[in-house]
């Protein structure tokens, strides 16, 4: 039972890993057709309220952002989109 | 395993050997006056009636520390402040490095709360936790791990229009509590201790998270984690215990235009299968085994009238949640137990909150394995909840 289920996450593992290296390989992601308003509204409420872009100055948003992006699988291109329009709005 | 960790190493460091010499000179050359630093963090108290007794609680706060020390490394490290038992006591929630290696993956060294699930590493803050207490098997004595010391890679990808994300981590592992360490519990032989930061034998525990969002919008995500480890003692007949951990999570929250307002749902199942042993009893100084598998789930919705006029009723949110914790047959911490809440909040800006819950517990067979409150107080009687959380 054990030895089966070794082999299955192994394989997971392997398979997680090659899509890891196949993406993190592969050349930029599509160009991105979400406004940054749109990606923060989408993404900054799945977890918490969304803070409005007044709570931080354009420095706490960076370190923010990058706090954020961290800990919710967001893509540094997406975070750029979302920290430019929250400087912009702040 | 010993491959898969060293797989993980070999990733960080020769692969992405440019990043990593990159990273060397980055520390190098780094000021301290280079890196941005924020202090932030959050707080809570309340009062809680549980049966006949009631109790101002809480007072304590979490200091959270993030140094940005350039647009690919931060370090995180979050403290608890708390009285426990009457004395002030420290905590480390975690401490940890993240670099980025690419536009989409990230590493972490050191301590983090593990993406096993999503209670542990997203919603367990107090000014994001919806109700005023954790689900059953999500608080104290957890069933499934929630921080611990280790190495992750993580990120995510698009498919179309779609995105993935995923975790993956070797870390030392919960230890298996054999009922010979005098530290612990006798009772609780069979029980896995997740606060493992001496790892007690070689073998580390490799785990991951997969995140789907199957809706062009990321308003639905389905997580499916795993984490396998040997978690008996070096050198006793537990040594090659393994135990097998598995989690579902979802999460939804969209705006609901013909109910004008957010509609926030999560859910989590944790199972938890531990290799059968047998323990030793000095009570009757016989051995006994039992099939050591156990689970705990929870699903909450909750639903906040965001978009209506009425600037009192726009703030409030009402909440409901089911949790549910199976431990053992057999085992001394045996326990069967299910909890609903109710909760009412009111939100004064979109990170302090006041919250008000009634909460009732079932309890089919309870042995050692009681959910506790806060205090390490039983909580087997109903309970009204108010407390007050404050995000900074
Ligand atoms: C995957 C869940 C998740 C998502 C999505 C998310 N956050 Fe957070 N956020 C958290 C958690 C968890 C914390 C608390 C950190 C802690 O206590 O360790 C937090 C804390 C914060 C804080 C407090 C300061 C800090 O850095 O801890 C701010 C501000 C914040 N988030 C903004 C955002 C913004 C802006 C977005 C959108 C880009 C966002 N969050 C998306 C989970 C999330």
């Amino acid at each position: 039972m054990i030895k089966s289920i070794k082999t299955t996450l192994g394989l997971a593992t392997i398979i997680i890993l090659s899509t890891m290296f196949i993406t993190a390989c592969s050349s930029q992601n599509p160009p991105l057709e979400k406004s940054g308003a749109q990606l923060w509204g989408e993404n900054c409420v799945r977890c918490h309220n969304a803070p409005s872009p007044s709570a931080f100055s354009d420095n706490q948003w960076e370190t923010v952002a990058m706090h954020m992006k961290i800990r919710a699988n967001l893509n540094s291109s997406e975070t750029a989109e979302i920290v430019e329009f929250l400087q912009m709005a702040n | 395993m010993k491959y898969i960790t060293t797989l993980l190493i070999t990733i960080c460091v020769s692969v992405y050997g440019q990043d990593y010499s990159d990273l060397l000179k980055k520390i190098e050359s780094s000021k301290p006056g280079d890196s941005q630093f924020l202090l932030r963090g959050y707080a809570h108290s309340g009062y809680e009636k549980r049966g006949e007794e009631s109790s101002f609680v809480g007072g304590s706060f979490n200091p959270i520390f993030l140094w940005r020390q350039s647009d690919k490394l931060l370090f995180e490290a979050e403290l608890e402040l708390e009285l426990e038992h009457g004395e002030t006591a420290l905590a480390l929630e975690y401490a940890n490095m993240a670099y980025e290696l690419r536009d989409n993956l990230t590493v972490r060294v050191g301590m983090f709360l593990l993406p096993f699930g999503t209670f542990s590493e997203r919603l367990h803050p107090r000014w994001i936790n919806r109700l005023p207490s954790s689900p059953l098997g999500f608080g104290h004595d957890p069933i499934g791990p929630m921080r611990d010391m280790g190495i992750e890679l993580r990120g995510n990808t698009k498919l179309g229009s779609r995105s993935l994300s995923y975790s993956l981590y070797s870390t030392n592992g919960p230890s298996l509590n054999d009922g010979e360490d005098h530290d612990l519990s006798e009772d609780e032989a069979g029980m896995l201790n997740y606060l493992n930061f001496e790892d007690n034998n070689s073998n580390k525990a490799i785990g991951g998270r997969l995140g789907i969002f199957p809706l062009a919008s990321p308003a639905l995500e389905l997580g499916f984690s795993g984490q396998i480890a040997e978690v008996g003692n070096h050198e006793t007949e537990y040594e090659n215990t393994a135990a097998n951990l598995y989690a579902l999570d979802m999460s939804y929250v969209n705006n609901i235009i013909f109910l004008k307002g957010v509609v926030d749902l999560k859910g989590q199942l944790n199972q938890i299968n531990v290799d059968d042993e047998s323990y030793f009893s000095d009570e009757d100084s016989s051995s006994y085994s039992f099939l050591n598998q156990s689970q705990a789930s929870y699903l909450q919705a909750s639903f906040r009238p965001a978009y209506v006029r009425n600037s009192f009723v726009k703030n409030l949110e009402i909440v409901g949640r089911y949790s549910q914790i199976e431990t053992p047959e057999g085992a001394l911490w045996e326990s069967n137990q299910s909890q609903y809440v109710v909760g009412l909040n009111y939100w004064l800006d979109w990170r302090t909150v006041l919250k008000i819950a009634y909460q009732v517990n079932e309890s089919s067979a309870a042995g050692g394995h009681v959910e506790e409150d806060e205090h390490g107080d039983e909580g087997g009687d109903n309970a009204i909840l108010i407390h007050w959380a404050f995000g900074f």
